[in-house]
Parts: structure tokens; sequence; C-alpha cells
């Protein structure tokens, strides 16, 4: 399938500070990806070169196909929803998101029937004569998607559309804005820096660090397999073990970690005997058991701070390499251990070996 | 008695205060008063009243004339003040534009300048271009002097504008120019009303710049000057209230626009 959304090898630079380096990257058609990073990570600068905001200082981006680097923002089958929603103050939500229709040139009777089944999409039916400034956060961020859609873009940009929202809200409206991606069946390329989010509403995971793009892969692909220290750690918790190859059977690597064996999967890295390696292990991915297991790998070790966190606690375990490894455990498997001295283990495709 | 201290600055403050406006107030309702006494002697007490005095000036061709003569410069003035400010305004809140500090400076200078030195140095200029004195000088010279006001008022609005606002509309579609049709003037508007409003009064006050620069045809700061030169007439004291009052109304209707403006 062609892609919807090309960009080939962008760079942007604002005077001589890098803000987009070398950003290859394709969209397919009907999917909802999200751009993850930090603040500062250049999200918003390949947002805004996409929606025509800003021209890169080089590279091409195509749409459909055709290159549009050149081309004005209203040239543009693409729209933007802004972080700050950028609703005309001085027009009511009914001519706010009919004011893209009028520019298209359609009569007045059709843009008066879609402006009503965009309304209702939003059960907003009500509010069409309102003016932006006698709406909630919630009701502006819907009449701002709706404006956006309004046009029927092929691509639909949203920027932190949900950050000025409380939690509650922000969760409501990320299963509104999923629901409607998918009703609407069109491409949504999502800016956010709260991975939980980025995890919860794309079909892909664009993760980006200082312009550069880091890891790209479906949510639970980007948790289970990270590539980098970055990704690890920026996409839920992670313990790192520096350690040394000893010996690759297929997948599946051995490693010396400070006179410990452990097992580890090789993600991808082709790495030999005698290589230096991080490895990554989630600490929900370890368990803790009260006796030595006969049958699987496991090491000693002491726990030396508990802490409680409502549904689980993390216990730090040190191990008798000196080590230390961040275990969380359930309450269940808690009450189990009958002493601080345990065995920890974990299965082997769960660690896996990072590029850095 | 300790009360009574502690009250003391507070009671001398309020008095100041309406013995300041009683100042200000008294020679405005001496001249209204007047405009309505049946005699010619300006001076108390008034034992008939009369409308006469603004039937008189109502059917005076002097002094409809001077009016129109003024409303038409004042609308002049603002036309070309409106349009030439927000120019300026977009200029400076536009990024990247060389001098833009120092535009807003030259812009803003004539709202310093005191009047008769500009209108001083506007007499020499229109002598140097070889533009004759009237209306087209009294124009020029009154746009030059409105100009920053809409600046400043346009420019306050502008800062206050999310950038997003134009980009939005660009993206759904509309070209610069309708962006700045469709979003940013409506955005502006009420400014600009505010700003138009005070060109419209300070055009019909100015005297000093129209006098430098007016031909024949009086405006009415002139005119009424010219009358007073003759002696002071309950006349004269009704042609000032009707202006004072249509003055005042246009000025609470700025007000209200320009509060309207900041909510
Ligand atoms: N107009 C600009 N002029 C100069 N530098 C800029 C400009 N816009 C962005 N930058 C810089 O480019 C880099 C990327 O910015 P960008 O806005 O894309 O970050 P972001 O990932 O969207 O961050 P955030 O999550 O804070 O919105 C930053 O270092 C920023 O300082
Ligand atoms: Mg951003």
């Amino acid at each position: 399938m062609q892609p919807v959304v090309h960009f080939k090898n962008v760079n942007k630079y604002y005077g001589a500070a890098l803000a987009v380096e070398n950003l290859d990257l394709s969209v397919e058609p009907g999917q909802f990806v999200t751009l993850l990073g930090p603040s500062g990570c250049g999200k918003s600068t390949t947002l805004r070169m996409l929606g025509g905001f800003e021209t890169p200082s080089s590279g091409e981006i195509f749409l459909d196909g055709k290159p549009i680097t050149k081309l004005p923002p209203n040239k543009r089958n693409v729209n933007i929803v802004f972080q700050d929603y950028a609703l005309f103050p001085h027009l009511s939500v009914g001519r706010n998101i009919a004011f893209g229709l009028e520019l298209k040139g359609l009569a007045s009777d059709a843009i008066h029937k879609r402006t009503s089944e965009l309304l209702s999409l939003v059960k907003l039916e009500d509010f069409a004569e309102r003016m932006p400034d006698q709406l909630s956060g919630g009701q502006r961020q819907r009449v701002a998607l709706m404006r956006a859609l309004a046009p029927n873009p092929h691509v639909l940009l949203l920027d932190e559309p949900l950050s000025a929202l409380d939690a509650k809200l922000r969760q409501q409206m990320q299963i509104e804005l999923k629901s409607i991606q998918q009703t609407t069946g069109k491409t949504f390329i999502f800016v956010t820096h709260d991975q939980e989010e980025a995890l919860t509403m794309s079909d892909v995971v664009v993760v980006m660090n200082k312009g550069r793009i880091e890891q790209m892969g479906a949510p639970d692909t980007l948790y289970s397999r990270p590539q980098s220290r970055f990704v690890a750690n920026f996409i839920g918790e992670s313990n790192f073990l520096e350690a040394d190859v000893t010996a690759v059977h297929g997948n599946v690597a051995t490693l010396d970690w400070d006179g410990h064996v452990i097992h580890a999967d090789v993600n991808g890295n082709r790495v030999a005997a005698g290589d230096r390696t991080t490895v990554a292990l989630r600490p929900e991915s370890l368990y803790c058991l009260a006796d030595k297991p006969g049958d699987r790998l496991a090491l000693k070790g002491r726990i030396v701070r508990r802490v409680f966190k409502g549904a689980h606690s993390a216990l730090t375990v040190q191990l008798t390499n000196g080590k230390e490894l961040v275990v969380q455990i359930d309450p269940v498997a808690l009450s189990q251990l009958h002493s601080d001295d345990i065995w920890i283990g974990w299965r082997e495709q769960d660690a896996v070996l990072l590029r850095d | 008695m300790r009360h009574y201290f502690n009250d003391l600055p507070k009671t001398a403050l309020t008095a100041g205060y309406w013995l300041f406006v009683a100042y200000l107030l008294l020679p405005l309702t001496l001249m209204m008063s007047m405009s309505f006494k049946d005699a010619n002697f300006i001076a108390f007490p008034i034992q008939d009243w009369t409308l006469r005095w603004y039937a008189e000036v109502l059917q005076d061709r002097q002094f409809l004339d001077a009016i129109a003569y003024s409303a038409f410069i004042a609308f002049a003035t603002t036309v070309c003040a409106t349009v030439i400010g927000v120019w300026i305004a977009l200029v400076v809140a536009t990024e990247g534009i060389f001098g833009r500090a120092a535009i807003f400076a030259l812009a803003c200078l004539p709202a310093v300048v005191p009047g008769l030195i500009n209108a001083i140095s506007m007499r020499i200029f229109i002598r140097v271009i070889d533009l004759p004195t009237g209306t087209a000088a009294i124009i020029l010279a009154h746009t030059v002097h409105a100009v920053p006001f809409v600046v400043i008022m346009a420019l306050t609005r502008l800062r206050s504008m999310p950038k997003n606002l134009t980009d939005a509309a660009r993206d759904l579609g509309a070209d610069p120019f309708i962006a700045f049709v469709r979003v940013t003037i409506p955005y502006l508007m009420p400014a600009l009303l505010g700003g138009m409003i005070f060109c419209v009064l300070t055009s019909i006050d100015d005297f000093v710049r129209t006098f430098f620069l007016g031909g024949y045809k009086p405006t009415l700061p002139m005119l009424i000057f010219a009358k007073v030169q003759g002696g002071m007439s309950p006349q004269i004291n009704a042609m000032a209230t009707i202006v004072l009052i249509a003055t005042a109304l246009i000025g609470l209707y700025a007000e209200y626009l320009t509060r309207r403006a900041r909510k």
C-alpha cells in the first residue's frame, strides 16, 4: 500500500539549532500514529512541517505520493487540531465548524448538513449557536476536532490536544478520539509526551528523541522489545544490566553479569561472545520466590527496600554480586515471601539486549 | 477620638476629590444653564428659561456648515489613520521585520510632539510640497496626529491574539488575505472601533493644527473661536452644549467598546 504520508530525509534547522534530523517516516492510511517524546524533541516541528507552517531545511514530504514540501497550508489536504484549540472567538460553534467548508465553496445547505452531522457525532447538536468562550474545555476540544475534520482531510494532525484537560476528562476524550478515528477511518497523527496516552490510543508509536526517531512500532512491541536505553526508560520503567556476552544460541544470549550467569533475548542485535552489552528488564517481568527453584535459573538476593504503591509494591533487591534490581510484586506474591532472603527469576524472552 | 484621627486622611482625600469634581463640573454646568437663559447677559440669576438659543443655532447656516465640514474632516482623518495605523501595527507585530522598534517609535512620535510644533512644521512642510492650506492639509495633519493612537490600540489587541488563530484559518483553506479579513480584522474590531472614535474626537476637537493649516472655511472650533472674539453670547453657550453632549455620548460609547474588548 502507498503510504499516505512520507517524510523523506527531512532535516529542520532553526538557525544553527537542529530541531528535526534525518527524519524518514511512512504512515499507512487509516492508522493512528503517535509521535511520542520529551519536550523539545521535535514533535510539533514535524507536525507543523506536515501542516505547511514550517519549511524543511532539506528533504521532501509526500502526501498521497505527491510532493507537498513547497505547498502553503491552505493547499494541503491535512488539518490540524491545535493544542490551545484556536477556535475563532468571534464565530459561533457552528460557524467555526463551517469555516473550512465555506472556503471550499460548498453550498449553504450542504454546509449546514455537514455541520449538524459533525456536531451530533460529538453530541453537541444544541451548541451550534454558542460562542467558544461559553464552552467547557472538553466541549472546545470536540469543536476543534470537528472543525478540523469538517473539510474531510486525508490526514488529521493533533498537537497535544488533550494536554489542557484534567485527568478524568482526558481519559474520556482518549476513548472518544479513538472511536472517532475508527468510525471515520481517517489517518490520525497525534502528538503527545504522555507515554500512557500513546500506548492506549495508537496503532503505531514513533518515539522521538533530540530530533531523531529512536524507535517506531506497535505499542506492545515497543513496550516488550525496546531497542535503546532511552525507549526502555521513557516507556515504562526498566532495570539496566551491564553484562558480557559469553555465548549466543539462536535468539538467546548467555551473559556474564558480574559473576552471575543470565539469559536474554538478543532482540535483533548482532552480538558475539566477548561483547559488552546492556540488558533491559522490566520490574514487572521479575518474579520472587521464597526458595530456590529446581528447574529454572534464579538469582539469590536480599530485600533492602520496600515501597508500597497501592495495587503493587516495589522491592529493591540486592543480589550477591552487589547489584540491585527493582521488582514489582503484587500483594499475594509478597505475602508468600516469609523472609528478606529470596530468589529472583525471569523468563529469558523478557530480558532484552539493547543496542546502546 | 482615635477613630476620628484614623479616618482623617481618608476624609480629607474624599473631600479633596469632590472639590476637584466640583471645580471640573462647575464651569460646564454654568455654560449649560446659561444656554437656557432667556436674556442676552451671561449672569445669574436666571429668571426666564428658553430654548430660543438652540432654535437659533440649529437654523444658523454657518454653524451647520461648520459641523458638516468638521464631520467630513473627522471622517476622512479616521479612514486614513485607521488604514495607516493598522498597517503599521501589523508591520510592528510581524517577527523578522528589520527595524520594527524604530518604526514603532517613529509612528508614535506625533503623539508626544506638542501640537503647536506639529502645526508649524506641517505648515512649512506643505509649503515645500506645494500643497495649499485647506481641507487636504488639515486632514494630513490630523491623520499624522491620530495614527499613533490607532497603532497603539491595534498593537495591544494584536499582541493578545493567539498566533494559532491565523494558522488555523490558513490550515482550513484561507490564503493570507482571507485569513486577515476573516480572522484578524474581526479580532481587532473592538480595538479599531475604540481607535476610530478616538480619531473622530481628536479631529473635531483640534484647533491649533487646523488654525495653522486651514483655509477660509471654518471648522467648528474655528467658528466658535471667531464668535467668541466678537463677544460671548448665549448662542455660543448653546453651540458648546450641543458639542459637549454629542462628544460625551461618543466618548462613553468608546469606553463601552474598549471595556468589552478587554473582556
Ligand atoms: N520558531 C522556533 N525558533 C527557534 N527554535 C525553535 C522554534 N520552534 C521550535 N524550536 C526548537 O526546536 C526544537 C523542537 O521543538 P518542538 O516544538 O518541535 O518540540 P516538541 O517536541 O513539540 O516539544 P513540546 O513537547 O515541548 O511541545 C526545540 O529545541 C525548540 O526549542
Ligand atoms: Mg510541541
